[in-house]
């Protein structure tokens, strides 16, 4: 058979196998260990285990727990119970507008954390049952929620762009103040949408009534200012020292663990119930990642021994005879298509080492250092997609998990169209002016 | 149907016991994680770099999780592709579970064998009949040069373990087949 075909039919078996709604981690290992051993004999039995090994090797994966600690000391002591309320006297007055300071709630929860799991915790047990109160559109809420908080993986740290510079060997400090520019703009055109959506349709959205508004002093709305001072100080603790390099992203991250419990002891929160489901849920979610990259890393080593890269490669670049714009184009395309079916951890460890050395290659007008950091902003951004796309996304399936019986499956579908088609623009947006992404970058580091 | 075979009930209930214990103990590995790389910037900032802290934040961090997998099992912390499989009745996804988990079995069961030809490497094992010998101990390529032969161990018990979650898992869908809760 030739090699190609190999390849594919790894590949469809996994797709086929995955609906039969078996661990994600065991699937993809089963695939990677049969075909290692049907491809290379009794030697090809080592090739699971290796991975471990080179898992082992992959440094900048500690901060992986650290974020997920992070995240849920966040969410389980309610250190943004404060940092709603800020938004909520500020914003409340315009309509729509507890789901935009939602939207900054998130923003200021991903520049303290890693991954969406903790803005969307923190979203769904603060922002969601308040707004559904207040008599926000169910669907309206669920989508900032869901969208919001997969700003997570865009906005320094940032986990998603941890394990892309393992694989792209690009520099993590780069990719995250990459990441910046384009998570606000991404977070600003959410606004702009919520903006334009509650002023065509007010009813979706409704402003806090006149004798509420009443009730807020201009002595509260100042003093809740002082709750934005810890999402600047967890942030500078972590940053400031990577930065400008005296400590590697893993001891930042675990810096910031520090700084982030400090801040719920003082202000009394972190308790023994803290402690304890935040450490089971670290294990279990940390657990859960590290197998599906622990399967994935095998599954690509199979796909490296077949030479998949250069065949997909040279399909694109000599059969079809494709300009490098029409390959990026397509190479993104397919990319959301597989993440609405792939579980997005496993795409990340399997599609990118195919994608990245392509996009190395082709001649997009970016210079050569530069491609990847750009490249990696693109690819986060369909990551996120990826989180939201029906059927298969993390966020929906965390939204069901955290949403009340009321919300059902089909509004958690419906709440996200308008989002993805906000971030597919944003995507086409860096797409066509890289320096979006690229300015932040050339601006701290010039070379 | 009768009740299933009491020694299989009771393999069920031994491998979920130890598997919690080892996990609760793997859960506390963070924290040493946490503590080992707060050292290292401090020995960074103020004394001499220390060698060991990169080679073993890396080994506990292996341990972490290739010990707790088989408690992230029994929480159910494992992701699953659940568009159809949510929507079926326990029973019929415990009958399900109980074809597909030979998949994860199979997995494992080469990881294990993996394991311990690695694990058998680092200690340079050769058998004179049923007694092990040991030769030349391996040591990882570094400044620090520690023993691989402790982590390597501590990563095939790990799998061992987790392929005896996955078999007490099996057995526990064919329990609830049978209309049985163990």
């Amino acid at each position: 058979m030739p090699q190609e075909m190999i390849a594919l039919l790894m590949f469809s078996t996994m797709l086929l196998l995955m609906m039969t709604g078996q661990r994600v981690f065991g699937l993809i290992g089963f695939v990677a260990v049969l075909a290692s051993i049907s491809l290379w004999g009794a030697g090809g039995h080592t090739m699971g285990f290796s991975a471990a090994m080179k898992l082992m090797k992959w440094y900048p994966l500690i901060s992986l727990p650290m974020f997920v600690y992070m995240g849920y000391v966040m969410s389980e002591s309610r250190l943004a119970d404060d940092l709603y309320r800020m938004f909520h006297v500020w914003f409340g007055r315009i309509p729509g507008g507890l789901a935009m300071g939602t939207v900054l709630l998130m923003v200021l929860i991903s520049a303290m954390n890693g991954l969406s799991v903790a803005g969307m915790a923190i979203g769904s047990t603060i922002a969601l049952p308040e707004l559904l109160r207040r008599g926000y559109d169910k669907r309206m809420v669920t989508g900032v929620i869901q969208a919001g908080s997969s700003l997570g993986i865009l906005i320094p740290p940032s986990v998603v762009l941890v394990l892309y510079a393992m694989i792209a060997r690009a520099p993590v400090s780069e990719l995250w103040l990459a990441g910046v520019m384009p998570g606000l703009l991404m977070a600003g055109m959410f606004i702009a949408y919520i903006a334009i959506r509650s002023a065509i349709q007010p009813q979706l959205a409704p402003a806090l009534s006149a004798q509420e508004r009443a009730q807020i002093t201009w002595g509260e709305k100042i003093s809740t200012l002082k709750a934005g001072l810890l999402p600047f100080a967890i942030f500078a603790a972590m940053m400031v020292p990577f930065i400008n390099g005296y400590t590697s992203l893993v001891e930042s991250s675990v810096i910031g663990v520090a700084t982030t419990v400090a801040a719920a002891a003082l202000k009394r929160r972190f308790t023994r119930a803290v402690f304890e489901n935040a450490t089971r849920n670290t294990l279990g979610i940390s657990v859960m990642f590290m197998w599906v990259i622990l399967a994935a890393l095998a599954f690509g080593a199979v796909f490296d021994g077949l030479g998949a890269v250069k065949a997909i490669d040279s399909f694109f670049t000599e059969k079809m005879g494709l300009s490098p714009w029409t390959i990026l184009i397509m190479m993104q395309l397919s990319f959301l298509v597989m993440g609405m079916f792939l579980d997005d951890t496993a795409m990340l460890v399997i599609v990118a080492p195919l994608y990245v050395p392509l996009v190395a290659r082709l001649d997009l007008g970016i210079p050569p250092d530069q491609v990847l950091i750009w490249y990696g902003v693109l690819y986060t951004i369909t990551c996120q997609i990826a989180y939201l796309t029906p059927p298969f996304g993390y966020n929906l399936f965390l939204m069901r998990a955290f949403a009340p019986p009321e919300i059902s499956m089909g509004d958690i579908y419906r709440s996200v169209t308008p989002f993805v088609f906000v971030m597919v623009a944003v995507l086409a947006l860096i797409m066509a002016f890289p320096n979006i992404a690229l300015w932040l970058p050339n601006l701290i580091y010039p070379n | 149907m009768g009740a299933l075979p009491r020694p299989l009930i009771g393999f069920v209930r031994h491998v979920d016991r130890l598997n919690y214990g080892l996990g609760r103990v793997a859960m506390y590995l963070l924290f040493v994680l946490m503590a080992v790389l707060l050292w290292s910037s401090l020995s960074k900032t103020f004394f001499n770099p220390s060698l060991w802290t990169l080679e073993m934040a890396q080994f506990i961090m292996v341990a972490y999780f290739i010990l707790g997998g088989p408690y992230a099992m029994q929480m159910g912390a494992h992701v699953r592709m659940d568009l159809f499989y949510a929507q079926q009745s326990p029973r019929r996804r415990a009958l399900w579970d109980a074809f597909t988990i030979f998949t994860l079995i199979f997995y494992l069961g080469v990881m294990v064998w993996g394991a311990w030809d690695s694990f058998s490497y680092s200690l340079s094992l050769t058998w004179d009949g049923f007694i092990p010998e040991l030769g030349r101990l391996e040591r990882s390529a570094t400044a620090w040069r520690p023993y691989l032969w402790p982590i390597k161990l501590l990563m095939l018990l790990g799998f061992v373990m987790m392929l005896l979650q996955c078999i007490a898992a099996l057995i526990r869908d064919i329990a609830k087949i049978r209309g049985e809760d163990i």
